[in-house]
């Protein structure tokens, strides 16, 4: 029975081995090229992921306006996978051996990314990542997963750097999580924490999906902390910031990450959030890139989708820009191993919603954009540059 | 002694929500005999639905709050007459899964109609701060530890001494006889929805007041879930009074000790109590009969 | 054409099944579930993996609920327990999948133990919610285990080399966790048709009634947490194979609901009840996937933010319209078919 079986699977994996060759050219015919999109679409976490979509649509729609790729329109196939790491596997699946996709423009989350990884690593499909941000997916470096992004770690980092430079010894409160995303928010944190000498009275943690924080705040003006860094992700950051409101600490300095870089969350905190600060790689909506970007939407996509663009939908359709670019660089012979080829050899793209241009090599798939400094403000509900 | 007196009150907030809650379980539970899993997706449903009508109307606070309170009465009615009566007489656990089933259409109802964004649940008058012995609190919390005090002195009159709520107290203790004394069962389930709701719906619109209004209010159903049980199922008064408990008890853990326990901390409570309470601190002893 | 069914022997009374043709027709689907990865394309093989090892979880809640009456509202933490055993056995501990595997059962089997201790005490939701602060214990523990737990970031672990089978190709793993879920279905039906089994079924009907019949409530109970957990635990141990990666966002609460609706609507009690209660709440979602790419077409591409969140609504319509429709859940409209294939064209 042993024998049988060992004879079976590898007659299997021979099956497969044979097959590979064949699949390079999946997604492609004479006049369109397919990919495949799998993100949060339903639930609470569509908040980041359908914004992503519309970016993605909108890059879409600028190149098949110009008359496609070489002379072939991109079709889009787009995946929900609710957020659960068991369904992003079963989307990844049926995007590259059902529906054949050339290429995919994201990986879902950092948990469901990281259980996508190895059919994603075994497939050896190109993927341009602008949404998950595990270390896993980019260290060490997989041939065909490219990452539009940076360490969260080195977000923390600098921007509890850049507050600690514009409000000089003060004390310190960290607020973080107790998943992945506060874990690399307190790796990041003690770098800064060690390297300038900061003065940490107190540190939290506390459970995923919590909605009170009277506890934390009150325990971190306890301790006598004149500066926050709230490690929340959405809603967490609005709540902490509210309760320093009504605690009066109105003049406390708080960083948050720029997951929470949406004008929802603006508007939540109100005039609570006249001291927020974060740092971002995409441009503010309100500048002129931004507004461009807006423009090039309202072209294409219906109003109740323009309305939703946020800072996801400049990541998407940063990515998907790159990965066309590469693609086109190809000519009509398209295939996986030219455009990540191609895709290695990206230099200084300048993909006009990011702050600086984008670079990739054979060894640096994380593309580590510039960062810039940026504060709330609850007249505007925009986030603006600083300085 | 300022930062205990503090946590204790943020606790009583986030309690009193909980125990609107956990009342609405209780009320369900003792005129059905079932839990009722949609009772957080109820709240939210109920909470969206006053916020797009109170933005319609342009509504002041208690306007507001009353609109909650019909609206969540008419979505437990429809929800009793639409799905839970012709489940009449079915296995408890079949129709507590119906409920389950009902919670998942009701959630992805709320993101179909008002999508996955946050908003701000503008209630006049309700951020704004208030000084109490040197405590600031604002007047949306202090609104929502009233009303779960309201609710408790009301059903405490309501139970004892209306003639529905003795007609609920027979049916909660045997249906059959009940009925034989001409009470209409099927009546006393309605308003028992209603009111349960209407509690929900109440809880859902002050946590959307005080957070934000977010497709994941539906939470609120299993974080009172657990003060249900501490204060006995059967127990509408103790399931608020629980609630007060749990919500005071989580921040003084996450106060004084570490943020991280703070739900581990309520349920370790909730597992004492049983141990020694094995129906809950309020709860009926149930009697077998073999 | 029989005239009857006649037991002679006790032996009779508890066998399997006593028709040739149940026997023939068992055959032929175990040949066409072994033939299957010759013949199903990827997507499929994989969506016949998950019911697999899904179905080993479900026998284990099966086997608390269904047979002991116990309501278990946190078996998503035992299902954790199993894949964090195996992943920290396999990487933290260096120990070879086989045995790795075997933890994987062990220490959610341990720790059912002390689940099942209030279970003396407390009855119904009672005991219900003490379940579930122990699934929220388990992952709080987890992800507050620093390095030995990986913490947030979780485990990867690879597809292991089982007994000399190299279970890395869709195709060897498929087939190990027919085997594995064909080994828990019989172990379940043995357990049911044992006295130990009955013991259960008799402290589901009521336990006062059972201890005076002799009955050992403590014994009996905390065996069948015992082994609901040891099932679960492997089923975990599987998912997390599957997965490649181990973590506390794997395994969220919305799984023990999945669960509890999968033993209610394939019917509450019975093992061919959780073989098509997971059949078909696994395969639903796929099928309103199919249905709404169908009709929506180009069409979806448009409505991408709302048309998704349909998907939601029909799921929870479909249970509750199947609930409502016939409660005797998925067995009982198996036995109708049974009976009219049977007795066809006679009516009884």
């Amino acid at each position: 029975m042993n024998r049988r079986l060992a004879n079976l699977a590898l007659l299997g994996a021979l099956c497969a081995g044979v097959a590979l060759p064949a699949v390079a050219q999946q997604g492609v015919t004479d006049t369109e090229i397919v990919l495949g999109d799998i993100v949060p679409m339903t639930g609470p976490p569509a908040l980041l992921g359908v914004p992503h979509t519309i970016g993605v649509r909108v890059a879409v729609a600028e190149v098949n306006a110009a008359g496609g790729i070489n002379g072939r329109k991109v079709r889009m196939v787009f995946e929900d996978d609710g957020y659960v790491p068991s369904r992003t596997v079963q989307g990844v699946r049926k995007l590259i051996n059902s529906d054949k996709v050339f290429a995919l423009t994201s990986m879902s989350g950092s948990a469901q990314g990281q259980a996508a990884l190895s059919v994603i690593r075994q497939s050896g499909i190109p993927v341009m990542n602008s949404l998950s941000f595990s270390d896993d997916v980019h260290t060490p470096v997989t041939k065909n997963i490219f990452v539009l992004g940076t360490r969260h770690p080195l977000v923390t980092e600098q921007l509890s750097a850049a507050l600690d430079t514009r409000y000089p010894g003060r004390k310190w409160a960290l607020i973080s999580q107790d998943d992945e995303y506060g874990e690399m928010t307190r790796e990041g944190f003690g770098v800064t924490e060690k390297a300038r000498k900061l003065n940490v009275v107190s540190k939290a943690i506390y459970k995923k999906g919590q909605t009170d924080f009277s506890a934390e705040i009150l325990r971190a003006r306890q301790a006598g902390a004149t500066a926050v860094y709230a490690g929340g992700v959405l809603s967490e950051n609005v709540a902490m910031v509210k309760e320093l409101e009504r605690l009066g600490m109105t003049d406390v300095p708080v960083g948050i990450s720029y997951v929470a870089q949406v004008p929802a969350i603006v508007k939540l905190m109100g005039n609570a959030g006249s001291n927020v600060y974060t740092m971002d790689y995409v441009v503010s909506l309100d500048s002129d890139k931004g507004k461009a970007f807006i423009e090039k939407a309202k072209q294409h996509l219906p109003a109740a989708d323009v309305e939703r663009i946020h800072r996801f939908s400049l990541t998407g359709y940063a990515g998907a820009k790159i990965l066309f670019e590469a693609m086109r660089q190809c000519g009509r012979e398209l295939s996986w191993d030219c455009t990540i080829g191609n895709l290695n050899k990206i230099k200084d793209f300048e993909t006009g919603v990011l702050n600086s241009p984008v670079s990739f090599t054979p060894t640096q798939h994380l593309s580590m954009p510039e960062l810039k400094l940026l504060k709330a403000n609850p007249a505007t509900m925009q986030f603006e540059q600083v300085k | 002694m300022d930062y205990f007196i503090q946590l204790v009150l943020s606790g009583l907030v986030v309690g009193a929500i909980y125990g609107l809650v956990a009342m609405g379980f209780a009320v369900i539970f003792k005129a059905t005999g079932i839990v009722n899993f949609a009772q957080g997706e109820m709240a939210m449903l109920t909470a969206y639905t006053t916020w797009s009508l109170a933005n319609l109307l342009g509504t002041g606070a208690i306007v507001t709050i009353v609109i909650a309170i019909v609206l969540g009465a008419l979505l437990g009615l429809l929800c009793e007459r639409l799905i839970m009566r012709p489940m009449l007489g079915e296995p408890v656990l079949s129709v507590v899964l119906v409920t389950i089933g009902l919670a998942v259409v009701l959630r992805a109802l709320v993101t179909i109609i008002w999508g996955a964004s946050p908003h701000k649940f503008d209630m006049a008058g309700a951020d704004a701060l208030v000084e109490l012995g040197g405590v600031a609190v604002r007047v949306s919390q202090l609104g929502v530890i009233g009303f779960l005090l309201v609710a408790l002195a009301g059903f405490w009159f309501f139970l004892g001494h209306s003639r529905f709520g003795v007609a609920m107290r027979a049916v909660a203790a045997d249906e059959k006889v009940a009925r034989l004394m001409g009470i209409s069962s099927a009546r006393v389930q309605a308003v028992a929805w209603a009111t349960a709701s209407a509690l929900a719906g109440l809880a859902g619109a002050m946590f959307a007041v005080i957070y934000g209004l977010m497709p994941t209010i539906f939470e609120l159903g299993l974080k009172a879930f657990p003060a249900t049980v501490l204060g006995g199922f059967d127990s509408i008064l103790g399931s608020g009074f629980s609630g007060l408990i749990i919500g005071v008890f989580e921040n003084l853990v996450g106060g004084y000790v570490s943020s991280t326990l703070k739900e581990v901390a309520g349920f370790m409570l909730i597992l004492v109590v049983l141990m020694v309470r094995p129906f809950g601190l309020f709860g009926e002893k149930r009697i077998e009969r073999v | 054409m029989r005239s009857g069914y006649f037991k002679e022997r006790y032996s009779e009374l508890i066998v399997l099944t006593d028709s040739p043709t149940v026997k023939t027709w068992t055959a032929v689907l175990l040949a066409v579930l072994v033939a299957a990865p010759l013949l199903l394309s990827s997507y499929l093989l994989s969506h016949m993996t998950i019911i697999l090892f899904t179905l080993v979880g479900v026998l284990g809640l099966t086997v608390l609920t269904g047979f002991t009456g116990l309501i278990s509202l946190g078996h998503v933490g035992f299902l954790m327990l199993g894949g964090y055993a195996y992943a920290i056995g396999v990487t933290r501990m260096g120990l070879p999948p086989e045995l790795a595997l075997v933890l994987s059962a062990l220490v959610p089997a341990v720790f059912g133990l002390i689940v099942g201790i209030p279970s003396l005490r407390l009855h119904g939701l009672y005991l219900a919610i003490t379940t579930l602060a122990f699934s929220y214990i388990a992952s709080a523990s987890i992800l507050g285990g620093g390095s030995f737990t990986g913490g947030g970031g979780g485990i990867m672990i690879e597809r292991p080399t089982l007994l000399g089978i190299d279970l890395s190709s869709d195709r060897a793993f498929y087939w190990f966790c027919l085997f594995m879920a064909a080994l828990a279905m019989l172990a379940t039906l043995n357990f049911r048709r044992s006295y130990i089994g009955r013991a259960l079924v008799a402290i589901r009907d009521n336990d006062i009634a059972a201890r005076t019949m002799g009955i050992n409530l403590v014994r009996f109970k905390l065996l069948a947490f015992l082994v609901s957990a040891a099932l679960t635990g492997v089923a975990g141990a599987l998912m997390g194979m599957y997965l490649s990666f181990i973590s506390v966002e794997s395994y969220p609460f919305l799984l023990s609901i999945e669960a509890l609706a999968i033993i209610i609507v394939g019917g509450l009690g019975s093992v061919l009840g959780a073989v098509l209660g997971t059949v078909f709440i696994v395969t639903l979602p796929d099928v309103f996937n199919a249905v709404i790419s169908m009709l929506g077409g180009r069409l979806s591409e448009m409505l991408t933010t709302s048309a998704h969140e349909f998907k939601s609504v029909l799921y929870g319509l479909a249970i509750i319209g199947f609930l409502r429709f016939d409660p005797r859940g998925l067995r009982g409209i198996w036995h109708d078919i049974r009976h009219a294939w049977v007795y066809w064209p006679l009516r009884y």
